[in-house]
């Protein structure tokens, strides 16, 4: 089954076209990641899928339905998450709480939780919250204060705030971006582990070439707003195209 | 009279004196903390529950303003106080679910001078309009006659039965709104949106309705408060307006968002007040509680359990 698929998605600033024509699909369980060069439109491909940019043509299938003209919130519920770029998390709720509030969000939609109702009367909601602190290693510490966690639980917490929702799919941007070499080999392998366990699918967007190879069943390399190349981890590396983007760009 | 129930009867006053500025500033610390909406039409929101608490509790003969040149002379229901009690927080809940709506969301983005001149605008034209209509008299509201008279209390002796009643009231109405904040989906979500609302919609979850019930809540515990403060002093158009600035105060005095903190800045400041009135400096009352705010928020800007200000 399809994922997301996206055809002829197109997106112009005035003269200047961020992504081109794109096709791209993701099939369920699939980890591709996004790479490319400074400038070759990834956060714009990003934003376009996340709904959070119109595309000025082509269209965007998740789960094999248009999601063009929804709210970004409306694709969120559609199960598509988004482990975000900067920290995000509730820095004053627990732990618990933080996994808590996106499993809400995912087993309530948008406002038909019953406000005076206990939370912890909605067993389903506190189990999903509990396993996913399971899964990504937080568990013993799902009473502490999040803002008192260290960076790398952090970012934990992070991907476990995205895994709460129960997503289709789980879009990355650069997860790793500002951790030490130990807690990006952690995550790496959280990710991995996360991965295998729930048979994830996600689109991981991500600069360290290092991490991209290790983790991703296929490549999708963007250059001036267009694919130049995609395959699996071993195609794109000796794909010469691909070569050129990153080393010989500057030459002509 | 000992010294020991000199003091106990300070602190019960005092807590009585607080228990009201307690109603007005935990509805003005949730909207403000949460919505992040400077409502300087709070203290209207009291003036319509004292007005309304009285509409309902009594009929008023009226001599000024433009209702008796109409004819109309009698105002008022005479429904006695606790339909007032019931019926007044409703009403007010519902003003305010349509304050938020008309008022408080077209400016949920703009500068807080903007909100601040729009919501004290209103105030003002609710105020004047109604010192036009029934004049500017103070009128007085009955206590309940189920809780007129003293009361007999070990160590202190007699105290007023009513001053009593309003501080059970707001116990009560305060540990209700904690324990929704603190322990329902929807305090989770008040409070998680209260920590980055961008983020929150990004989980998928709309805040409208939260953001309306916010607002509805806070409108009713003002409104309540106008009722059950009522009959501790007059009622007249002007006592929307003077309460606003010393409710303001404990949200500040506080920490904004903070219940626990409008709580306990409530009662220093209404603490202080009666000690200071019965101990001979009743002219500095007020003063005292602007030194007050001035130290704390000297020593403590972010007020006395408010988080860290974040600089935006």
């Amino acid at each position: 089954m399809t994922v997301l698929q996206t055809d002829g998605l197109t997106k112009r600033f005035g003269g200047l076209t961020a992504v081109d024509e794109v096709d791209m699909s993701i099939d369920k369980g699939e980890g591709v990641s996004l790479i490319g060069p400074n400038g070759a439109g990834k956060s714009t491909f990003i934003n376009l899928v996340t709904r959070r940019l119109e595309p000025s043509e082509g269209d965007i299938q998740f789960n094999e339905q248009s999601i063009l003209g929804l709210d970004p919130h409306e694709v969120v519920q559609r199960g598509m998450s988004k482990s975000f770029q900067t920290a995000s998390i509730f820095p004053d709720l627990s732990v618990e709480e933080n996994a808590i509030i996106a499993a809400l969000a995912a087993e309530h939609g948008s406002f038909r939780f019953n406000f005076l109702r206990h939370r912890n009367a909605y067993p389903e909601v506190t189990r999903v919250a509990d396993e996913v602190l399971e899964s990504v290693g937080l568990y013993e510490q799902r009473n502490a204060t999040a803002k008192n966690l260290d960076y790398g639980n952090k970012r934990r917490l992070e991907i476990g705030i995205a895994l709460a929702a129960e997503p289709d799919m789980l879009l990355m941007d650069e997860p790793t971006a500002g951790m030490s070499p130990e807690e990006t080999e952690s995550t790496v392998e959280l990710i991995k582990e996360v991965k295998e366990e729930l048979d994830l699918t996600f689109l991981l967007v991500e600069h360290d070439m290092e991490i991209v190879f290790d983790i991703s069943d296929r490549i999708v390399v963007l250059n001036r707003g267009q694919v130049i190349a995609q395959g699996t981890p071993a195609e794109v590396q000796d794909d010469p195209a691909v070569q050129d983007a990153y080393l010989g760009g500057a030459e002509e | 009279m000992s010294l020991l129930s000199q003091i106990l009867t300070i602190l019960l006053n005092g807590l009585q004196q607080g228990a009201i500025y307690v109603l007005l500033a935990v509805g003005l610390s949730i909207i403000l903390g949460t919505l992040k909406f400077v409502n300087f039409a709070h203290g209207a929101l009291y003036l319509l529950g004292a007005y309304l608490g009285l509409f309902i509790t009594t009929e008023v003969q009226l001599t000024n303003g433009m209702l008796p040149e109409w004819g109309i002379t009698t105002f008022g229901l005479g429904l006695g106080f606790l339909a007032a009690l019931l019926i007044v927080p409703l009403v007010t809940f519902v003003v305010g679910i349509v304050m938020e709506r008309f008022v408080a969301k077209p400016f949920y983005d703009r500068p807080d001078t903007d909100q601040i001149l729009v919501t004290f605008g209103l105030a003002v034209i609710f105020q004047e309009a109604l010192r036009a209509l029934i004049g500017g008299d103070s009128q007085s509201l009955p206590q309940p006659a189920w809780a007129s008279g003293p009361i007999a209390l070990p160590i202190i002796g007699n105290f007023p039965r009513w001053r009593l009643g309003v501080i059970v009231i707001t116990a009560l109405l305060v540990l209700f709104v904690y324990a929704l904040v603190e322990y329902t989906d929807f305090g989770l979500i008040v409070r998680a949106g209260t920590m980055d609302s961008e983020m929150v919609r990004l989980l998928g979850i709309r805040l409208d309705r939260p953001y309306l019930v916010v607002f509805g809540i806070g409108a009713a515990l003002a409104g309540i408060a106008g009722v059950v403060g009522g009959p501790l002093a007059n009622v007249n158009p002007n006592i929307g307006t003077e309460q606003l600035v010393p409710a303001f105060l404990t949200v500040v005095i506080g920490g904004v968002g903070k219940i626990e903190g409008a709580v306990l800045a409530g009662l220093l400041l209404g603490t202080l007040q009666v000690l200071l009135i019965q101990t001979g400096f009743a002219a500095w009352n007020r003063v005292g509680i602007y030194v007050l705010a001035a130290v704390i928020l000297l020593v403590r800007p972010q007020g006395l359990l408010g988080s860290e200000v974040d600089v935006e």
